[in-house]
């Protein structure tokens, strides 16, 4: 089992702040790159939205490597024309998935059944050629897709993937709620943050398992109320300038001739990915 | 008392409040409260924290409604059935705004052109209307330059701006403020009490709770002083402030004294300010 | 340690390109630190299950018939809640979600000395009731998988389809069925939500774990290579199943039940929509409650020791199949034959890949022994082997936390070493 061990005792509270931290973190650069001047960034955000997932959606399907492949080095491209610096999409995604998804497929050589093509000396165990080919498949896809998803969001503010959401028909009520959860996410990371650094900086001494379940369990239940505290003054703040259940959005995005040229070349990839990749 | 309580100049005021008393779990927030407000006046809601007057000023806002007693918005009863009405309800959340004391409740929208447009979005004014009211009143409140920015990265003061930003962008006729100088640093303090003086003689009706004693009389020409769910004086601001046995006694000196002893135990908002 | 103010301010004043090279991150070692931790707690949400499948392990088809299974609950939850809850409806739902969000990023210290990240599931479905908490659970897995990455675009409806609807309905069923009619602030109330959250968060690693073990079946090239995740269901429901019938189900548990318990001391209204027509407590019986919240464990580990007892039981009534290895099936000429008609006509080696023989001794659980006659009658075939692996699995982490219970006061090691059976 890869579950770490941490000698600590009260090493849970460390580790879930530093994975708020994190999260705070990527919020933050992910609206960074966002405000930069590249490519992806200067273009409409429904035809980023709709172009992406229509790289996404052939790199999830395609049975050939070299469709996939070509997927990937489109991403990079655009990626690399958009002022998406190649380190963070190392550290973020290709290495990142290359450990998790390499590690799940990594017995794949192993199990499948097939022609066999070597056999560990040492082990005795076979790979077979299906079980390599599948493991390639495997993690190809996961990083071309991964990285198309990065990539959307590093290039265009939050706000606007959401608004351009619209597009794909969903629900003014649905955007509404998605762009009010990320703005408390933030909020309530932080709240979270801060409870749990003071409950460290009290801390003292070991605790035993029932009373480091009960400190994690406490936390997040005082966040619980917290939540409900905050929804019902968010609520009277929105009553309070007129809300009564129906929202109403600014739409505000324009075409350009650049958006339609780029939708043409998408849509031009993608049914190129989709007929190769049959 | 009756509704018919003028000023004498004839004008109805804009709120009668009568024998109002409003619980919350278990707690009895305000006890038989009377109180009138009346057009063009800066109303000060003076007391301690807990002393029942944010309350009232939902109750103002339409957002809760007394358990007993009546409460009259420019002569009509602000009641639940009232308020969502399509006629009296849109036009009384056009001329009333509240803004809250935690701007994290107010701003609730992904980006701060966002959260200016909601307000005007809800009460259906046409597209172009909206965008022009909105960049004028990021222009009035200096945050132009926040416009596209998500309001987590804000700090305290531009947070309030925004929030008071949201409010404005209606230009309601009525304004209520729950606390608007509370954990600000000194220079969004004054820019806040700067917004407030100035917009004496504009006409607007401002009705702001507070307990920071110092900014009472810049912004007040009225006081009322709560104190556990009850007016117990109202009068001119100066009057008030030099009244230091009701001061006193309503916890609105003693909270001061308390501060400089015992440092960071106590956390009362104004506290940051005595720290910074 | 980094306080919020200071990761958000110094990023602030650096370009975005500066923020790959480190900056002056690199020679924080604090912030060193943080990360490194953080690397691996989110890279233990992804080992620890399958539970956010990302994009690429699902075939596009199975991705649409889930995105399409998911639509109509997602339609009658958006109905249902708007009609409960007024207006109030977009404010309940989103905060909610972040708090989903949130919850889903504690690290949860389980019996035995490691922890695991819930999925708040229970939590969710006994306050919010199961069609609100579908919604907030399932925004929350969007935001998590379009911007932060985990889990995909791709598969977000079978991720919604097995956390967010499948848990919230069974956590919810569950939960009210063991309550009964239970005074608020009952231990049974907490011993519900705890074994309630458990069932949940297994009944979606089930779900999971069967999207991505047919995959395999279906869709390989003409060589017989898996296009998606290569794993067989005789091997991806007992590796999914044992992390979850595990770590993560004791997280769900644990927080569910701990969360329930303090709900019941601090804010009992909370508890009030999934308990209709029980009345809330009065003062004096909270103060009983406050003294007594946390004995609670008691009862709901006598409630998993029985599971424990009964699932042997299951076992042995199973009869032959304890102990029969299906490695040897590989040559027999029968079940050859069988599993190359299962296989698309991909003759299996005559020769068991050796590897497979290595690793049915590691997974300790019945293998492919199970894969035929399930193909051929689903339902109980998986019931019989998910029993199996429960069983071993309780089992298991029974005598890791009593291991864990008599090295409390020895040497840290040996505690470790415990837990890595």
């Amino acid at each position: 089992m890869a579950a770490r061990m941490q000698s600590r005792k009260s090493g849970f509270l460390e580790r879930t702040t530093a994975s708020f931290v994190d999260a705070l973190e990527h919020t933050f650069y992910a609206e960074e790159t966002a405000r930069a001047h590249g490519l992806l960034q200067r273009l409409d955000p429904r035809v980023k939205l709709l172009g992406i997932l229509a790289l996404i959606v052939p790199a999830a399907a395609a049975r050939s490597f070299a469709v996939i492949g070509c997927l990937f080095a489109v991403t990079v491209v655009l990626a690399g024309l958009s002022r998406v610096s190649f380190s963070i999409l190392l550290k973020r995604v290709w290495i990142a998935v290359l450990l998790f998804t390499g590690v799940i497929a990594l017995p794949a050589p192993f199990v499948t059944p097939g022609r066999a093509l070597y056999q560990l000396p040492w082990l005795g165990w076979t790979i077979t050629s299906q079980g390599l080919a599948s493991a390639g498949y495997l993690v190809l896809r996961v990083e071309t897709a991964a990285t198309l998803c990065v990539l959307l969001v590093l290039t265009t503010p939050w706000n606007d993937v959401l608004k351009a959401l619209r597009v794909l028909r969903v629900p003014v009520i649905v955007v509404t709620i998605l762009g009010m959860t990320y703005r408390y996410v933030y909020l309530l990371l932080q709240t979270a943050h801060d409870m749990f650094e003071s409950r460290r900086s009290r801390m003292v001494g070991n605790l035993t398992g029932r009373e480091r379940r009960r400190v994690a369990a406490s936390s997040a239940g005082v966040l619980l109320s917290k939540t409900f505290d905050l929804s019902s003054e968010v609520y009277l703040a929105m009553q309070s300038r007129g809300f009564r259940g129906e929202v109403h959005i600014l739409d505000e995005f324009r075409m350009r001739r650049f958006d339609w040229i780029m939708l043409a070349g998408f849509t031009l990839v993608s049914a190129a990915a989709f007929w190769w990749g049959r | 008392m009756s509704r018919t309580n003028s000023n004498g100049t004839g004008q109805l005021p804009v709120y009668e409040v009568c024998d109002v008393t409003y619980r919350y779990r278990e707690v009895t927030a305000l006890k038989h409260l009377n109180l009138t407000v009346n057009p063009g006046r800066r109303v000060v809601l003076l007391g301690a924290n807990g002393s029942g007057k944010s309350t009232l000023l939902r109750i103002l806002n339409g957002l809760c409604f007394p358990d007993e007693g009546n409460v009259y918005f420019c002569g009509r009863p602000l009641t639940a059935e009232n308020i969502e009405s399509d006629g009296f309800g849109l036009e009384f959340r056009r001329r009333v705004g509240l803004v809250f004391q935690n701007p994290e409740v107010q701003l609730f929208s992904p980006t701060v052109f966002d959260e200016v447009a909601f307000g005007p979005l809800q009460l259906r004014w046409p597209d172009g209307e909206i965008r022009r009211k909105i960049s004028e009143t990021l222009e009035m409140m200096e945050i132009t330059h926040l416009k596209d920015r998500s309001p987590h990265h804000l700090s305290m003061g531009e947070k309030k701006r925004v929030a008071l930003a949201s409010v404005l962008v209606l230009d309601p006729e009525i304004l209520l403020l729950d606390e608007p100088t509370a954990a600000l640093d000194p220079k969004s303090e004054s820019h806040m009490i700067d917004f407030l003086v100035q917009s004496k003689g504009s006409g607007k009706t401002i009705v702001t709770t507070t307990h920071d004693l110092d900014i009472v009389e810049d912004i007040a020409d009225d006081c009322f002083v709560f104190h556990e769910g009850r007016i117990v004086a109202a009068a001119a601001p100066t009057e008030i402030l030099s009244d230091v046995a009701l001061l006193k006694q309503t916890n609105l000196l003693h909270a001061h004294l308390h501060v400089h002893k015992s440092g960071a135990l106590h956390t009362h908002p104004h506290l940051h300010k005595h720290e910074s | 340690m980094i306080a919020p103010g200071d990761a958000e301010a110094k990023p602030r004043q650096m370009p975005a390109d500066s923020l790959s090279s480190g900056g002056d991150r690199q020679r924080n070692p604090i912030y060193n630190q943080l990360s490194c931790l953080a690397d691996n707690a989110r890279s233990f949400i992804r080992v620890n299950g399958l539970m956010h499948i990302p994009d690429g392990y699902l075939s596009p088809s199975t991705c649409a018939v889930l995105y399409a299974s998911a639509a109509p609950f997602w339609y009658v939850a958006l109905r249902k809640t708007k009609k409960m809850l007024f207006t109030r409806l977009v404010p309940l739902i989103s905060v909610f979600a972040a708090f989903s969000f949130v919850i889903m990023m504690f690290n949860i210290p389980i019996p035995g000395g490691t922890t695991a990240h819930p999925l708040g599931v229970a939590i969710a479905s006994i306050v919010l009731g199961p069609w609100a908490s579908m919604l907030a659970l399932s925004t929350a897995l969007f935001i998590q998988a379009v911007f932060f990455g985990d889990g995909g675009i791709t598969t977000l409806g079978a991720n919604c389809f097995n956390m967010a609807i499948v848990g919230s309905l069974i956590a919810y069923l569950s939960y009210r069925a063991l309550a009964g009619r239970s005074a608020i602030t009952s231990q049974r109330r907490v011993v519900a939500a705890a074994l309630s959250g458990y069932l949940a968060i297994n009944c979606a690693a089930l779900c999971a774990s069967v999207e991505l073990g047919i995959q395999p079946l279906y869709f390989k090239s003409a060589t017989g290579a898996p296009f998606y995740a290569p794993y067989p269901l005789s091997i991806a429901l007992p590796a999914i199943m044992i992390g979850h019938l595990t770590f993560a189900g004791l997280a769900e548990l644990v927080v569910s039940g701990g969360i329930v318990a303090y709900l019941q001391r601090a804010n009992p209204s909370l508890l009030r929509f999934s308990a209709p027509g029980i009345p809330l407590p009065q003062e004096e019986a909270q103060l009983v409650t406050r003294e007594s919240g946390w004995r609670t464990a008691r009862p709901l580990w006598t409630a998993v020791g029985l599971l424990l007892v009964l699932t042997p039981l299951g076992l042995l009534a199973a009869g032959k199949a304890w102990g029969e290895w299906s490695v040897h099936d590989f040559s027999s000429p029968a079940a050859r034959q069988e599993i190359a008609k299962v296989s698309q006509n991909v003759t299996p080696p005559a020769q068991t890949p050796s590897g497979l023989e290595r690793l049915s001794t590691i997974w300790t659980a019945p293998f492919p022994n199970y894969s035929p006659p399930f193909v051929r009658k689903p339902a109980f075939g998986y019931i019989l082997s998910g029993m199996f692996g429960i069983g071993i699995i309780i089992l298991l982490s029974t005598l890791i936390n009593w291991l864990a219970a008599k090295t409390r006061h020895g040497p840290p090691g040996a505690h470790t070493r415990a837990e890595e059976t």
